[in-house]
């Protein structure tokens, strides 16, 4: 599914939190286009901080980003430019409240697409069927379950027409039984060849839909391979020790 | 009543017992007015008042001093209000600006405002600044009184700002929205609902302030009330019934906004982003 074109390179990522607490140190790693990568590590080893560096919602010490040969730099310009081809889902959903799930869906097409309200409309709908649920269109994000409020904020994320989706712990915030109907979206986006970089703690989704896997802790790359191999032949102590916790 | 005690669950309460506690209430107070008048020996002339809300002389309706004073409170407290709002805006958002200027700036504005007496800011203003920008006294009124109060506003509406989740900014961000948008489509909104009661307690606290303004000689309903007392002695009668007037206009503010509030909650303002 994925060509040989890097949309996302970044080199040499450092980041020091204020507390002295370490996130990224010297983390390389390039995504091509159409390319699943699923990070995982255990909490605190910098997986989200990275996904966050990447569309400029934290600011890098040092190294640098080039998404879609852009390069995420000061310029105000060139990080708006980004953030417009980059979508992302956060854990905690993020939805605007004071919205219908139509209306979070619109916004962003009307103001940074410039889309007429009609225009937009159509595309809301079609995400809305996208992700299943249509019926659910003029409700309040909190008249809708967690796994409906995820879709939504997906759905929002792709009228963007996003060339990389970032998925931040999607399902960590979800009840058990909602969690499938999010990764199965997540599922028809990378089927359908959406660059997607996720941090998550679904294993079995990983193995499943994952071209890349990346195992980090202490803001570096433990370990890194194709997916089948990674988990079926994991190379390093390190990586065996930690599947073999939450496997 | 019921809101005020806490009772303990299986008393039972009817509407009726509550009013008549509350006129009981309401009938003691009165009683003890009447009481403090009599012991002063105050003689009460309420006849006399009316003319000066209005004349109907010839079957023509006119507004008397009073009215016509409230016309001005009115004018000056509306526009106040209007400017009040965007002061304050402007104000809010400089202090939470980028900018180490606009900070400051915003920040040395709150200060001198809020620790310095309002009649000698209306003093400042009517004398220092007005024969500098050439406007007169009603201008000058309605510029002190939007500054002092947008001071307050500003705050009300930072603190408003910074209590939302930073999720709603990031989300905004990540979709690519620029500042304008982030504050005009996500921000705002909801900060100003959640804002709303407190920032109606300062549209109604600069609806009192503006009797201030009567020290720069401009007729606002305070101004009418003295020259009539000044006239007429009518001291208790006169003052009771502008007091009675602020508190018909303040009311109503106040009913007003607390319609738009339950209009507002019909739509969610808690549980932002989901989990909270």
């Amino acid at each position: 599914m994925s060509t040989n074109e890097r949309i996302i390179e970044a080199r040499e990522l450092t980041k020091t939190f204020s507390g002295g607490v370490v996130a990224l140190d010297r983390f390389t790693l390039a995504v091509r286009r159409g390319e699943v990568v699923v990070i995982i590590g255990p909490s605190g080893s910098g997986k989200s901080t990275f996904l966050r560096c990447l569309n400029g919602l934290e600011e890098i010490d040092s190294g640098s980003i080039v998404i879609d040969g852009i390069p995420l730099d000061r310029h105000r310009k060139n990080r708006l430019l980004i953030r417009r081809e980059v979508g992302m889902v956060f854990q905690s959903f993020n939805l605007f409240p004071h919205m219908t799930a139509r209306e979070n869906i619109d916004l962003a097409q009307i103001r940074v697409r410039k889309k007429t309200r009609t225009g937009a409309a159509e595309t809301t709908m079609n995400l809305l069927a996208k992700v299943g649920i249509t019926e659910k269109a003029d409700r309040y994000p909190h008249e809708l379950s967690g796994g409906q409020q995820q879709r939504v904020a997906i759905a929002r994320a792709l009228a963007m027409s996003p060339k990389v989706m970032l998925f931040d712990e999607a399902t960590s915030a979800l009840d058990p039984e909602m969690i499938g109907e999010v990764l199965d979206v997540m599922r028809t986006l990378a089927a359908e060849g959406m660059t997607m970089v996720i941090v998550t703690h679904e294993m079995g989704f990983a193995r499943e839909a994952g071209d890349r896997i990346v195992f980090m802790e202490s803001g570096r790359i433990v370990e890194e391979g194709d997916a089948e191999r990674f988990f079926a032949f994991p190379r390093e102590e390190r990586t065996r020790a930690f599947l073999g916790q939450i496997l | 009543m019921n809101k005020l005690f806490h009772m303990p669950a299986g008393v039972r309460r009817t509407a009726l017992t509550d009013s008549g506690k509350f006129f009981l209430l309401a009938g003691l107070v009165v009683w003890l007015l009447t009481l403090g008048t009599q012991g002063m020996g105050y003689h009460w002339q309420w006849y006399r008042v009316p003319r000066y809300l209005f004349t109907t002389a010839g079957g023509v309706w006119k507004a008397g001093p009073l009215l016509q004073g409230l016309g001005t409170t009115l004018e000056i407290s509306l526009l106040s209000l209007l400017c009040t709002l965007i002061i304050g805006l402007t104000a809010a958002l400089f202090r939470l600006s980028d900018s180490f200027t606009a900070r400051a700036l915003a920040r040395s504005y709150l200060e001198l405002i809020r620790n310095t007496p309002l009649l000698i800011q209306i003093f400042f203003v009517y004398f220092v600044v007005s024969p500098v920008l050439d406007i007169g006294a009603f201008a000058s009124a309605v510029l002190a009184l939007s500054l002092f109060e947008g001071a307050y506003a500003a705050e009300i509406l930072r603190a408003g700002i910074v209590s939302l989740h930073r999720g709603q900014w990031e989300a905004a961000h990540s979709l690519g929205l620029g500042v304008f948008d982030t504050y005009r489509d996500v921000i705002l909104p909801q900060a100003v609902r959640r804002v709303l009661p407190p920032l109606a307690g300062q549209g109604i606290s600069l609806i009192k302030d503006s009797s201030l303004v009567s020290t720069i000689a401009i007729y606002d309903l305070t101004m009418q009330g003295q020259k009539i007392v000044a006239e007429t002695f009518l001291a208790f009668e006169i003052w009771f019934t502008v007091a009675a007037i602020y508190l018909v206009i303040t009311f109503s503010l106040s009913f007003a906004v607390r319609a738009l509030e339950n209009r507002m909650n019909g739509l969610p303002i808690r549980g932002a982003g989901g989990i909270a």
